[in-house]
């Protein structure tokens, strides 16, 4: 069986638009010998069970994250394709702690670059996303992922960065004013603000932001890797570890696109320029000398001879778009998204691949069928007294009233915003006090 | 803005029934001044002269009164940094509305005593290098910020899930000292709770779409033993004669993983850190300054 390695897209000449896809990458096509591995451009994650790319498919086992890819892998090839198996105890130590430090510190500077600055994220992430998602999935995968970018460096406080926020931010200022009843509001003129006008003003104090931002993430790494040709190289013929794959993830997503804004690539050449050449050489290593593009990876014929085995994504189905457009319908509609919950618990529960014991099984599983019960019975016990109303309104005449005097009623409705005030008049409050104890009195019992 | 307050006027002057105030409503106004008045008194409980700095953490008021290690990571970790450096303070139970920045520790410290000038947890370490002339220890070794962010991220991560997402360990931990001491209403406390639950959720999920539990008790094993491998054979971390701010962090998680006080339901964290000796061991050694 050929694995599978699911990633997003290529975009900016690399194989990714994703930092850890591309370190799956790279692991991959130093670690694993030719004609065992397929890259797949899917860029859908819902093809893998956690929602998560990169992932990797072997016959039915899905494995996601890189980290756990890795794991996958040497367990897989009995130890053989593991690239770290010669590292001793320190380099092990420094391996697992480099990583984490390039995993958090990098993301957010990924993070600020191509998403959270507004023009790079309109001129060139976001149209580079255009080309390679298909039809439902370019309207609504960006903005989560854009979303999800703004919340992960909020705490940075480098929201004006972003001009979209920037203009939130202008507008409940200007409607403060309004609310201060100190101008009237159609008296203020609106401020235009030009892109360049914005970024001058605030551009001082980003920029000393930034500059200390990218200089915690490069220096150390600078000074690791020192003369060596690797982070963990000991003599001179060392190949990667995965220490450098993840570290080319998120180095040459910071290196190589070409942004409208390139403060991150200004930073990373003025700041450790020995970095940079490690990371065009690493790049080259395990991606290919040509930069790739978007048609090699939907058309393997037409690309020329590169390391990466890219074989063609199945062309999305009708029914994976109907499931995609109903998917984000459901989680955006309150009563469905906790039933769908639900249903996800328990069959999380009683999948054979959860690691959990027979009792704790059980419990979740009644727990997802109560939390269900629970929901069915105030949708009925809604639906009832709603049904229990009508029925009343029609009992004491109420409706009927509204049928026989419709012309009436639609003469008064010009004068009535409400239509139903307008139904109900006075005299009839005793009577809605009364329903309300019958409707009370019936959702017990029809539940 | 100066052109807004010229605009003002002159909009009175064209249209006068509109924006001048009714003057039944401007008579009433004027019977009810606007006074402010002067601000409350401290309360009683406050001592009038403060001889001590005060470092505000998350306690209850015995152990803070016997200087005990605070039950927040965060906390702890100001707290055990200003005690190995060796700065006299007292603590001081507190909760993060206490706190100008909205969040805890902060110190007060006794000189100026009569300017009411606080030091949030971000600002303390400069004040302590200014108070007792100690180190920077991040300059010293490039693997500081590195090794840090072990402990910043994968621990913390595997931390948040334990504390407040496993629910058995949240109902006798987090519930106990967090939710429990801040009020007697039971409506009151499930609210709470629940906020700090969706808290640590939203939290986890910022850096990945769905929690993995294994993986974070996975990253969090492979966090301590490459802190194991740095700590090694010696007595503090970096080969320092002193305990210093990367002591304090690691020993503001071991501690608390370990300690048989905080009444763990499920300490998986404890188990994987019961692995390394030379941690346990650490974790020991710094005990004996509380």
């Amino acid at each position: 069986m050929v694995l599978q390695l699911h990633v997003w897209g290529p975009a900016f000449t690399l194989p990714s638009i994703e930092a850890q896809c591309l370190a799956a990458i790279a692991y991959c096509s130093v670690a694993l010998p030719k004609g065992s591995w397929e890259l797949v451009a899917t860029s859908d994650p819902s093809v893998s069970p956690t929602g998560e790319l990169p992932a990797l498919q072997d016959g039915s086992t899905w494995v996601s994250r890189f980290r756990n890819i890795v794991d996958y892998l040497r367990q897989y090839s009995n130890g053989e394709w593991d690239l770290d198996r010669r590292l001793d105890e320190t380099a092990r130590a420094d391996s697992i702690a480099f990583s984490s430090f390039v995993e958090s510190r990098g993301q957010i500077l990924i993070d600020l670059s191509l998403y959270v600055s507004s023009q790079n994220y309109y001129g060139n992430t976001s149209p580079a996303y255009g080309n390679l998602l298909q039809w439902p999935n370019q309207w609504i995968l960006p903005p989560k992922l854009h979303g999800a970018a703004k919340t992960r460096t909020e705490h940075l406080g480098l929201s004006s960065l972003d001009l979209q926020a920037m203009e939130e931010q202008r507008q409940r200022e200007h409607s403060a004013a309004v609310a201060a009843g100190r101008v009237p509001k159609n008296l203020i003129a609106r401020p235009r603000d030009t892109v360049s006008k914005l970024l001058g003003r605030t551009a001082q104090h980003n920029h000393f932001r930034l500059e200390a931002l990218t200089g915690e993430f490069f220096e150390p790494l600078e000074a690791m890797l020192g003369q060596k040709a690797y982070f963990l190289a000991a003599k001179e013929d060392d190949t990667p570890s995965s220490l450098d794959c993840i570290a080319l993830g998120y180095l040459s997503l910071a290196l190589v696109p070409e942004l409208t804004f390139p403060w991150l690539r200004d930073a990373m050449r003025n700041k450790s320029p020995r970095l940079a050449a490690y990371t065009e050489h690493v790049r080259r290593r395990c991606f290919g000398q040509a930069p790739v593009e978007v048609a090699h990876a939907f058309s393997p014929e037409s690309a020329p001879s590169s390391p990466l085995p890219w074989r063609t994504p199945s062309r999305i189905s009708v029914a994976a778009v109907g499931s995609t457009l109903l998917d984000s319908l459901a989680e955006s509609t309150p009563l469905l998204r906790r039933l769908r919950r639900y249903n996800g618990l328990k069959a999380g529960a009683q999948s054979p691949d959860a690691d959990l014991s027979g009792l704790e099984r059980n419990v979740v599983s009644q727990a997802a069928d109560a939390g269900k019960n629970d929901l069915y019975a105030s949708v009925a016990a809604v639906v009832g007294g709603v049904a229990l109303l009508v029925g009343y309104m029609f009992h004491i005449g109420m409706i009927s009233t509204v049928a026989a005097g419709q012309k009436e009623y639609e003469e008064e409705q010009e004068e009535e915003e409400d239509e139903e005030e307008g139904i109900v008049d006075a005299g009839t409050a005793a009577d809605f006090l009364n329903m309300g104890g019958l409707g009370d009195l019936g959702i017990p019992g029809s539940s | 803005m100066p052109p807004q307050a010229t605009e003002g006027p002159q909009t009175d002057g064209n249209t006068p029934s509109f924006f001048r105030i009714p003057p039944p409503i401007k008579q009433l106004f004027d019977r009810f001044p606007l006074t402010t008045y002067p601000a409350n008194d401290l309360p009683e409980r406050v001592p009038s002269g403060r001889a001590d700095n005060q470092l505000f953490v998350f306690s209850d008021a015995a152990s803070a009164r016997r200087g005990r290690p605070s039950f927040n990571p965060q906390c702890l970790k100001w707290q055990a940094y200003l005690k190995f450096v060796g700065i006299d303070f007292e603590i001081t139970p507190s909760n993060n509305h206490a706190s100008p920045t909205g969040a805890l520790p902060f110190l007060l410290p006794a000189f100026p005593t009569e300017a009411a000038v606080t030091i949030p947890s971000h600002k303390l370490q400069k004040w302590a290098i200014e108070q007792v002339h100690c180190e920077e220890e991040q300059q010293l070794n490039l693997r500081f910020d590195v090794y840090a962010s072990l402990l910043d991220h994968r621990i913390r991560n595997a931390w948040l899930y334990m504390l407040y997402l496993d629910d058995a360990n949240f109902k006798a931990v987090a519930q106990r000292l967090y939710v429990n001491p801040s009020t007697t209403s039971s409506l009151v406390r499930a609210a709470l709770g629940f906020q700090l639950q969706q808290a640590a959720r939203d939290e986890l999920l910022k850096s990945s779409p769905y929690i993995d539990v294994a993986a974070l008790e996975g990253d969090a094993g492979n966090a301590f033993e490459a802190l194991s491998t740095l700590l090694a054979e010696d007595e503090h971390f970096f080969g320092r004669p002193n305990p210093g701010l990367f002591d304090a962090i690691v020993f503001s998680y071991t501690h608390l993983i370990l300690d048989e006080g905080m009444g763990w339901k499920h300490n998986r964290l404890a188990q994987l850190l019961r692995q390394h000796k030379n941690l346990v061991q650490h974790r020991e050694r710094l005990l004996r300054f509380f």
